[in-house]
């Protein structure tokens, strides 16, 4: 077989993490100068896979070859020099530079430490130049919009040699217009010699700008086809969601209870006017895919960020920061554990009851008692494995971790229990015993949200489902057997 | 979609980053001048103001050449030293020991001289000596992953203890004692007018601080700085060695202190071990002053040495206005506000 | 690690039970002992009844002011300006009590406020500095080392002009000089000790087994996850700051009184040193770890250091190279200690 007809080769890819394989046997060939894209849901595999192609993450089994040579970059960097650049969601630009000097760093020419005005350098210029004329090669990158900058990391990975370029959601923070300039440039790019590698939800964008596409599912590589062979979204849904069947979910007989939360009209940077409200003792969810804004209207309503619109919580107007809300009532399950749920350097005893301090302690005195009592509580009821309370936080393992912060919300006794991806990176037995909480303190009339990215996670225990799409709340359902998932897909990837 | 034809779309773009480009022009313009202004300002109120209509005041006109001659003296070699640590800061990283560094330079300096070397010996091996405390603190910050606040503190006490040894108990510094005589030459560098009344030493410190403007505006180093400081992980990314180049910035700050202190001693005719203490406080204002970014990636050399001509400015003229009592409050004042207008200038997220 | 095979925890081995922060309390106090006994066999007379009690009471202000040091730290922040407020506050208070229009000198004139009063107000200014502190650090995010930088010269400053330049200690009270001479009868032990040892068991208790103290911790440990975990960021480290100068405003009322005088020069570098102390003790500036009782021993080893080094007799210049290498080598041995045991 040509090599030289495919740039990038992957063969019986392999990555295990403790307790689950997060990439599968994947095998599949990205040709030269196509816009090649990769689709699946959360957890299907692609950021891993991504990953192990540019070196960040280690494989464990598996070849990749690049131009028919063996390619494993020892990180990014490498991956880089040799001519697989990624664009990230978190760009790499130096704000605090100009233009010019981003599309140089690293690769300036020299005079004894004096920087020369090459044509390399002018080479750039004009490249980015003619992808984007109302960029200023003097301007100080940090005045540009997400769109621009953009685009000048793709200009310097264009300019800088590189073969094939990773894009992982480019869309999901720019304008229509803007998206409109970057389909043309990316055409562009494959005219010039460079592969892209397409990374989105966003099916629509998918069938405007691909030329092939790999759909992954549960770290199984499903299909790679032109997308000229494609029958529209249904089938790349189908591909995605294949035959999974969700656990069976009983749906509630009893009447409607009293409104506990009532969200109108919420909008900000990315919330677009969003209204719904929250019943007692119901399980509401909020499916929507990256950047689909879950967590920004999680953090909006706990207080976390500002937001216009009126948020009322039990009938009176929530105060506009977490501590307000912990003391109201609600309590929220944060989207990074490592970063902004938990405390990492402590052990499990510290943190397990930090959301209600109150409760372990008297007259502002803790009582190592009750606090020892509190953790041990939890670690039983969660399963948590450890032989200790005394364990620092930072040896537990990414699932334990997760019902850690879980226990200090359930520790909280709250009313309204929000969770922002509660089972991510938690292994399926761990997952249940989730699942049945959640359902348990429903049952107590306790009212949860749950913002999720896993579509069987929301199917299986929410009552009512809401669907989000690019800051917008566009359809409401309840949970039942006539839900058609392939419906929601379509909605939360665009469709009308 | 938009209705407009694709030349229509692009020149409304153009419009708009022009637009954008102007009123930013503007605030740049600000940014960029406005120290000069303010210098400009200082020297023209304290030459205005007849001093000698107020009280404590017995020195004359403030612009006459002695004067300038003694403030350009005093100034250089903390400009330079404030130039050098720009770079540290825009890169995020800082150097309190710089004080002790020039004060140990100083001595070590006086005592090569008291002990027969001549001029050029002495003069090198300070400048080494400058160049292993540089080495030193890049090694605890970068090597040993110390907080830089830490580490330098450390050397700030660890410099001015080598100092203080160095000079024999009941002396004061390094000078004079009993038989052993400090040569008159010592002087020269720092005293023996070259030119238009200005010693060796401001000529050299001129020409540092000539090449720190110049490095931060054309070089590697200026732009790595930046780049570390800006946005670490874009500067690892794109193959920047953050060890290295951080650990050269040490070095040069302490080797621009070492010149200060060569300069000082020079000046005095003796190694104070006690001289440089407090400098790091002149040096971090005319930082702020300067426009520095406390968390990296901006900052001018220029304007911060500019800024710390213009402290060196106020101080001298407030010397003799006001009691010597009031220096520290007003030192403090100063020094707050100079966070005020720094914030205003490149407030932090 | 697993759990046992019946699925019951395993009950911790004692070394495990005690937490890191006490463990390195323990290293100090080994290393102390260490240094005692080292002091002893090569110093005459060091191991005195006197001189060991000296260990404990010579840098008592140190200690004092090292508590509001060792929490701001744990958060990540640093208060220079100690040293400043207890120049400022012994200095004001002075001037508040001193009688007024007795005399031509001026220095010798003050308000002459009650002597109460005169200490109320001096602490609340000394307070106000800590707010002062606090709004720059916590309002307009600017890094604590240059605030308190500021802040430090701004007190000592007003210190300064107050005793222009010098210090003032007549026309005052006789009730002025009582808190800071006063003894425990039968030895020559001051009070201000025992305002030190009962603040250290305050703050020990404080830090280990109340809310309130609990909130530096998390703080220190990950600032954004305490926000979303109901902390009020903001409020505590203003209380952090304002706690850090009112300790130092004690200590300077205890100063001023005790030499019942109000002086300019006085707790020169003693921020230094209270930085030294909180890091001996093993607080890492990392963040949400570090102990004031490691500060308490941290001011011991301080205490023996420098009397062994007066017992050698060693000249006073030999304090800041010694200080440094304690430090230093107290953060690497602490680190790689923490290291082994965190395997």
């Amino acid at each position: 077989m040509a090599s030289t007809e495919n740039v990038l080769e992957i063969r019986d890819l392999v990555k295990d993490f403790p307790g689950v394989r997060a990439v599968d046997n994947v095998s599949f060939d990205i040709k030269r100068n196509t816009v090649h894209c990769l689709v699946g849901e959360n957890g299907a595999g692609k950021t891993t896979l991504i990953k192990i192609l540019t070196g960040a993450c280690e494989r464990t089994s598996g070849k990749t070859l690049l131009n028919g040579e063996e390619f494993e970059p020892h990180g990014p960097r490498d991956a880089r020099q040799r001519g697989v650049s990624t664009l990230y969601q978190e760009l790499n630009v130096v704000d605090t530079l100009t233009v010019e000097d981003n599309l140089t760093l690293g690769l300036e020419d020299t005079t004894v430490g004096f920087i020369r005005k090459t044509d390399k350098i002018n080479d750039m210029i004009s490249v980015m130049n003619d992808i984007e004329p109302s960029i200023h090669p003097k301007q100080k990158v940090s005045t540009l919009s997400v769109a621009q900058k953009q685009i000048v990391e793709i200009a310097k990975a264009a300019a800088s040699g590189s073969e094939v370029i990773i894009m992982d959601e480019p869309t999901a923070a720019i304008t229509e217009g803007e998206i409109e300039r970057l389909f043309s440039i990316i055409q562009n790019l494959r005219e010039q010699n460079v592969t892209v590698i397409y990374i989105s939800h966003r099916l629509d964008e998918i069938f405007e700008i691909g030329d092939y596409v790999t759909v992954l599912r549960d770290g199984r590589h499903i299909d790679t086809k032109p997308l000229s062979e494609v029958n529209g979204r249904s089938e790349l849904i189908k591909m995605m969601i294949g035959r999974t069947i969700f656990e069976e979910y009983t749906p509630k007989d009893e009447a409607e209870q009293e409104v506990i939360l009532e969200v109108n009209n919420l909008t900000n940077k990315k919330l677009r006017d969003i209204s719904f409200n929250v019943h007692k003792g119901e399980i509401v969810g909020f499916y929507g895919l990256v950047g689909a804004g879950k967590t920004e209207l999680a953090r909006a309503i706990y207080g976390a960020d500002q937001a216009e619109g009126e948020i009322l919580f039990k009938g009176k107007k929530l105060g506009a920061s977490p501590d307000k809300a912990i003391a109201a009532g609600i309590a929220l399950v944060p989207e990074e554990r490592r970063t902004q749920g938990l405390f990492t350097i402590l052990n499990i005893r510290n943190n397990v009851p930090v959301m209600n301090m109150g409760k372990i302690a008297k007259n502002g005195f803790i009582s190592s008692s009750e606090e020892k009592k509190a953790a041990n509580e939890y670690v039983e009821k969660l399963s948590i494995a450890t032989d200790s309370i005394e364990k620092q936080i930072s040896k537990l393992s990414g699932g334990n971790q997760q019902k850690i912060v879980l226990s200090k919300c359930l520790f909280a006794d709250a009313d309204l229990l929000m969770l922002d991806e509660p089972t991510r990176g938690v292994d399926v037995g761990a997952k249940s015993e989730i699942y049945s909480i959640i359902r348990q303190l429903a049952e107590e009339g306790r009212s949860i949200t749950i913002f999720s990215s896993e579509l069987p996670e929301i199917m299986n225990i929410c009552d009512t489902i809401h669907l989000l799409f690019d800051g917008h709340l566009k359809a409401s359902l309840k949970n039942g057997e006539d839900v058609d998932s392939e419906e929601i897909l379509h909605i939360v990837t665009g469709g009308e | 979609m938009n209705q407009m034809t694709p030349s229509e779309e692009n020149m409304n773009m153009e419009n708009m980053a022009l637009q954008q480009s102007q009123s930013e022009k503007i605030r740049a313009i600000i940014k960029r001048y406005y120290i000069y202004f303010v210098l400009a300002l200082v020297v023209a109120v304290f030459s205005v103001v007849r001093l000698d209509e107020v009280e404590w005041f017995a020195r004359g006109h403030f612009l006459n050449p002695n004067n300038i001659i003694n403030l350009l003296r005093i100034a250089v070699p903390i400009m330079t030293v404030a130039g050098a640590f720009t770079f540290l800061m825009i890169a995020e990283y800082i150097d309190l020991s710089i004080g002790s560094a020039l004060s140990l330079a100083g001595v070590v300096f006086a005592w090569m001289i008291l002990n027969g070397f001549s001029f050029l010996p002495a003069f090198l091996v300070t400048m080494f000596v400058g160049l292993i405390m540089g080495t030193i603190n890049g090694f605890l910050v970068i090597r040993l992953n110390i907080t830089p606040v830490i580490a330098t503190l450390i050397t700030l006490s660890l410099y001015k203890g080598i100092a203080l040894l160095i000079v024999p108990a009941g002396f004061s510094g390094i000078k004079s004692i009993g038989e052993q005589k400090m040569p008159a030459w010592i002087n020269n560098y720092a005293r023996e007018d070259v030119i238009f009344g200005l010693p060796m030493a401001f000529f050299l410190a001129i020409v540092v601080i000539v090449v720190l403007v110049v490095a931060q505006r054309k070089t590697l180093l200026g732009k790595y700085s930046a780049a570390i400081g800006g946005n670490a992980t874009a500067a690892e990314l794109s193959g920047i060695n953050r060890i290295k180049v951080v650990w050269i910035l040490y070095i040069i700050v302490a080797v621009s202190a070492a010149l200060a202190g060569i300069a000082r001693a020079s000046f005095m005719s003796m190694g104070d071990p006690l001289t440089g203490d407090g400098m790091e406080l002149w040096v971090i204002i005319a930082v702020m002053l300067g426009g520095t970014r406390f968390s990296g990636g901006e900052g001018n050399v220029e304007k911060t040495v500019i800024a710390a001509l213009i402290i060196i400015v106020i101080t001298v003229g407030m010397l003799t206005v006001i009691p010597a009592y009031w220096q520290t409050f007003a030192l403090g004042a100063v020094l707050l506000i100079a966070v005020v207008i720094n914030h205003q200038l490149v407030g932090d997220t | 690690m697993a759990t046992t095979e019946q699925g019951q925890t395993q009950k911790p081995s004692i070394s495990s039970r005690i937490g890191d922060e006490m463990y390195i309390v323990l290293l100090m106090i080994g290393v102390l002992v260490f240094l005692v006994v080292a002091a002893a066999l090569f110093i005459d007379g060091f191991f005195q009844g006197q001189t060991l009690v000296n260990l404990v009471t010579n840098n008592w202000y140190i200690v004092i002011i090292g508590i509001g040091v060792t929490f701001l730290l744990i958060t990540g922040n640093f208060d220079l300006s100690t040293g400043g407020v207890i120049a400022m506050t012994g200095v004001l208070a002075v001037y508040f009590s001193q009688a007024a229009n007795v005399s031509q000198n001026e220095l010798a004139n003050g308000l002459g406020l009650p002597y109460g009063v005169a200490v109320i107000l001096a602490l609340l200014c000394a307070m106000g500095i800590g707010a002062l502190n606090a709004f720059f650090v916590v309002r307009l995010k600017v890094p604590s080392i240059i605030v308190t930088l500021g802040t430090m010269m701004v007190a000592r400053g007003i210190a300064q002009v107050v005793t222009q330049g010098a210090q003032r200690n007549t026309s005052l009270p006789d009730v002025f000089g009582i808190i800071g001479n006063a003894q425990i009868p039968n030895t020559t032990i001051k009070y201000s000790v025992v305002v030190m040892i009962v603040l250290i068991i305050i703050a020990f208790i404080f830090e280990r087994k109340t809310v309130q103290g609990r909130r530096t911790y998390f703080i220190g440990a990950n600032s954004a996850a305490s926000r979303l975990s109901g902390v009020n960021v903001t409020r505590h480290l203003t209380f952090l700051f304002i706690l850090s100068s009112l300790l130092a405003g004690i200590t300077g009322l205890l100063l001023a009184s005790e030499f019942k005088a109000g002086v300019s020069s006085r707790a020169m570098g003693y921020e230094f040193d209270a930085l030294v102390v909180s890091l001996l003790g093993g607080v890492s500036i990392a963040g949400g770890f570090g102990s004031v009782l490691g500060m308490f021993v941290g001011a011991l080893i301080l205490s023996t250091v420098q009397s062994a080094a007066t017992g050698l007799l060693l000249s006073p210049d030999w304090q800041f190279t010694l200080k440094a290498v304690a430090v230093f080598f107290a953060i690497l041995a602490q680190s790689y200690v923490l290291k082994r045991r965190q395997g």
